[in-house]
């Protein structure tokens, strides 16, 4: 009865018309999307207020809205900045070599999918799944240790061998290759999840039929395991990607020094060096905000791409 | 020097976010005093005020010292003398910096600022926003002992004082004739291994890199291994430099002046990092590394490591070798200034008596400035500084025929802790940073290596050793961005250069790149600043 008299407030049955139906009648349902809802908003929508600071002189006892209007002048100092081309290049190089690396997971999940052994498959879940427990200090603590000049045992083996030993934490071509490669040990483990779950979904009458009519194994991963997971592997791509330009600042901060910062400067550290560091919050605050735009315009890019090329997508 | 950690950034981030939203913006007049005390404040004496009060503090806290000074000996005894109770709000050095940001950008920061390490451009700027009051006419009217050192060293006074005529800060201020502190860092040779060279004390820098490569190719610990390391120190080869900088006749300003200094030839200002003296000396060193002849890894070593390689390194550049590495570091002796190619040699790596200006500071959020003023004040006097680094009569020091001397109990710790260690409990100057006045007799210190080394330099010491200078609002606002730029890009040239990763062949193009990114202004401002400098003094 209440219902209907507030529906019929609303004059031509719209869309919103519609929603409002739908939400009475399924009000549990929404109930459920409440604490999801208010946490974004108060944690993601309210701070974003904050980015204003961007625009503006921040004074800190001003506030956020007293401190005056610079304009674009942050934006102006960043991009005419020495260092904004080597810290664009390097958040671009880190990112797409981690992204060329998306399929590790994937080959991963679909060889122990094909493992038949129950324990040994089990162990070697296990086994490549505990290293993504490690916290980042300790993660880069190890390389450290690892790849020590002197005592590492990466150094040793190649002393052993005949080499030279190889600065390895101070070399700026080694970086990328150590952050990269070291990322993939932690996680690759924990990335394939997702995938044996989809995998787990496939009928097995499916194998059982391929075999009868004599396709081999790489025949059936090919042409039955693949494409049941391929909406997970673009979904998971798509949502990569929306993580693009957002290296793990932790471990890079870690383990940067002047020496390997030709290539370890990326836009995340500058950040926090002079915003968190020399306290220079309106200049960090565009910097930040340069950052998520390009990851804006790449995750609605990437998307675009993917609705066209498949029939997957995130929206 | 500085620490990295990167545990707390997610925190802060989040923190700085959600107390960003929260925080009251009530505006306060910038520049506002608010000293006038209340009926509670004893004008002198004490206690400071009759009825207990708390003060919110914000404390830098060495990781060597207590985790709560409320149980340290002097704090005790401190607050029963002035009824002033402290929150002191510690926070590692380690993670200092990001936390005090956080603390003034949101709002929520402590009523003082104690040994947080304030750099003089957050002192300019947020004295000029309000936040930390203008300490003038407190010191005229509740800081007689800090007013009386002001007045016995105007440059100390001069130093102090913003372009705007505001004193933000009550420093640190270094006795101009106790040495000892004024150098912190000094050079270390090993001596037993010289003697087993039959070489003597390297006099050159030529001597030097003989001896570095003696030690190189010589199994001096006889342990059958080529683990020899000629030279290492613990602050990524900047105590190398610092020590060599007197051998090229370059940043002859003091410590506090990384980047300029004076022309020995015109007398101008001189930005040194360009200067043919600071190629040569980088090829200097560039050639010691290239031979091995500095540990590789240098750059990336902590104290930690440092510390554990003791009986391996040759030479180095450490505050005391005893400390540093126990009994083995009486091996080493102290270094003198190696003469350079062209005959120079100088003491340049020291500090000015005005050591640190960011030690003490009163915020707008003190409900009674005067207390936290007069509470400071007192160990500006022989008696507080007596308190501050010696303890309590009779607990941890007594009176002797040289004065007071620190009793065994921390010197001669019956448990056998060290020096460090047992003072804990009762002392908490170590790791520096604190406001106040260091001078002879007070400091308990009994380094033997130190004062040997202080005698060694003290032919070479440079004269002229300037504080750290003082900008004006917009000044600080065009040098925050140019520095921040140019003097990064230095100081990763700099080791990219002595590691050989780029080539000397680029050192035109070096220059160039420093040119195009606004060294002029850079250096117009520091002009303005060393003008405003020389004027006062």
């Amino acid at each position: 009865m209440q219902t209907d008299k507030a529906l019929s407030v609303v004059r031509a049955p719209s869309r919103l018309n519609k929603l409002g139906k739908r939400f009475v009648k399924n009000w549990q349902l929404y109930m459920f999307l409440l604490p999801a809802l208010t946490y974004f908003i108060i944690f993601h929508y309210i701070p974003m207020y904050g980015v204003q600071i961007a625009f503006k002189d921040f004074f800190a006892t001003k506030g956020i809205w007293g401190s005056p209007w610079v304009g674009f002048e942050h934006f102006t100092r960043f991009f005419k900045s020495y260092y904004f081309w080597r810290l664009l290049k390097n958040t671009l190089i880190i990112n797409v070599y981690q992204l060329l690396l998306f399929p590790l997971p994937i080959l991963l999940a679909l060889s122990i999918n094909e493992v038949k052994n129950g324990a040994f498959k089990k162990w070697s879940q296990t086994l490549t799944y505990a290293p993504h427990f490690i916290s980042t200090v300790v993660i880069v603590g190890m390389l450290v240790a690892f790849l020590d000049p002197n005592t590492g045992l990466i150094n040793n083996i190649i002393g052993a061998l005949g080499g030279e030993p190889v600065q390895f934490m101070q070399s700026p071509g080694w970086f990328r290759h150590i952050y990269v490669w070291s990322g993939v040990w932690q996680h690759l483990g924990w990335g394939s999840i997702i995938y044996l779950a989809a995998l787990a979904g496939v009928n097995p009458e499916l194998y059982g039929v391929a075999k009868v009519d004599g396709a081999t194994r790489l025949q059936c991963i090919r042409h039955i395991s693949l494409p049941a997971i391929l909406p997970t592997i673009v979904i998971l791509l798509i949502l990569d990607l929306g993580h693009f330009m957002s290296v793990g600042f932790e471990k890079v901060l870690l383990m940067q020094n002047t020496l390997n910062a030709a290539t370890s400067d990326v836009i995340q550290t500058f950040v926090y060096q002079s915003g968190l560091l020399n306290g220079q919050y309106s200049y960090a605050a565009a910097i930040g905000l340069f950052d998520s735009v390009v990851n804006v315009i790449l995750i609605v890019v990437m998307n675009q791409v993917a609705r066209a090329t498949s029939e997957n997508s995130l929206w | 020097m500085k620490r990295k950690t990167g545990l707390v950034i997610p925190l802060a981030a989040m923190l700085i976010v959600s107390s960003a939203c929260s925080r009251d913006e009530s505006k306060q007049e910038p520049g506002k005093e608010t000293n006038k005390p209340s009926s509670n404040v004893n004008e002198s004496g004490m206690p400071i005020v009759k009825e207990p009060v708390t003060l919110q503090f914000m404390t830098g806290r060495f990781s060597g010292n207590a985790t709560d000074y409320n149980d340290v000996l002097i704090w005790k005894k401190y607050e029963e003398m002035t009824n002033v109770h402290i929150n002191w709000g510690l926070v590692p050095f380690e993670g200092l910096t990001e936390k005090r940001n956080l603390a003034l950008a949101s709002g929520s920061y402590p009523e003082v600022f104690y040994t947080a390490r304030l750099s003089n451009s957050d002192l300019n700027k947020y004295g000029s926003q309000g936040v930390i009051l203008p300490l003038n006419d407190l010191i005229d009217k509740h800081m007689p002992n800090l007013k009386a050192l002001l007045d016995q060293y105007p440059s100390i006074k001069k130093g102090l004082t913003f372009p705007d005529g505001k004193i933000y800060s009550a420093p640190t201020i270094y006795s101009p004739d106790f040495q000892l502190v004024l150098s912190n860092e000094r050079p270390w040779i090993r001596k037993d291994w010289l003697a087993k060279l039959g070489m003597d004390m390297p006099k050159t820098t030529d001597d030097f890199y003989n001896y570095l490569k003696a030690v190189q190719s010589t199994d001096l610990n006889g342990n059958g291994k080529a683990d020899e390391i000629p030279y290492s120190d613990p602050y990524k080869l900047s105590g190398l430099v610092n020590w060599l900088k007197g051998s090229y006749n370059i940043g002859n300003r003091g410590g506090q002046h990384q980047f300029v200094d004076v022309d020995p030839k015109s007398n101008e200002l001189r930005f040194f990092p360009i200067d043919n003296n600071y190629k040569e000396m980088l090829q200097y060193i560039n050639k010691l590394y290239a031979e091995k002849l500095i540990m590789q890894d240098v750059f990336s070593v902590d104290r930690g490591k440092f510390k554990s390689l003791g009986d391996a390194i040759g030479s180095a550049v450490d505050p005391d070798p005893v400390a540093e590495f126990g009994p083995s570091g009486e091996n080493f002796a102290p270094a003198p200034v190696l003469v350079g190619p062209h005959g120079d040699h100088q003491w340049v790596y020291q500090v000015s008596p005005l050591a640190g200006m960011g030690g003490f500071s009163i915020t707008d959020k003190a409900k009674d400035p005067a207390v936290a003023a007069r509470w400071m004040d007192y160990f500006y006097s022989d008696e507080g500084a007596k308190l501050f680094f010696m303890g309590v009569e009779g607990v941890t020091f007594h009176q002797t025929a040289d004065g007071p001397k620190l009793m065994d109990i921390i010197t001669n710790n019956p448990g056998g802790l060290s020096l460090a260690e047992a003072r804990k409990p009762y002392l908490t100057w170590g790791g520096g940073g604190y406001p106040g006045f260091v001078k002879q007799g007070y400091f308990g210190t009994d380094a033997k290596l130190p004062k040997l080394s202080e005698k060694l330099l003290e032919p070479d010491l440079a004269k002229d050793i300037w504080p750290a200078f003082t900008f004006t609002v917009d000044e600080e606002k065009r040098m925050s961005a140019l520095a921040a730029d140019i003097e990064k890009y230095v100081s990763e040239a700099r080791d990219s250069f002595i590691t050989g990763k780029t080539p000397f062949s680029e050192w035109d193009k070096y220059i160039s790149t420093i040119k195009g990114m606004g060294l002029d202004e850079y250096m117009k401002i520091q002009k303005k600043a060393y003008d405003r400098f020389a004027a006062a003094k």
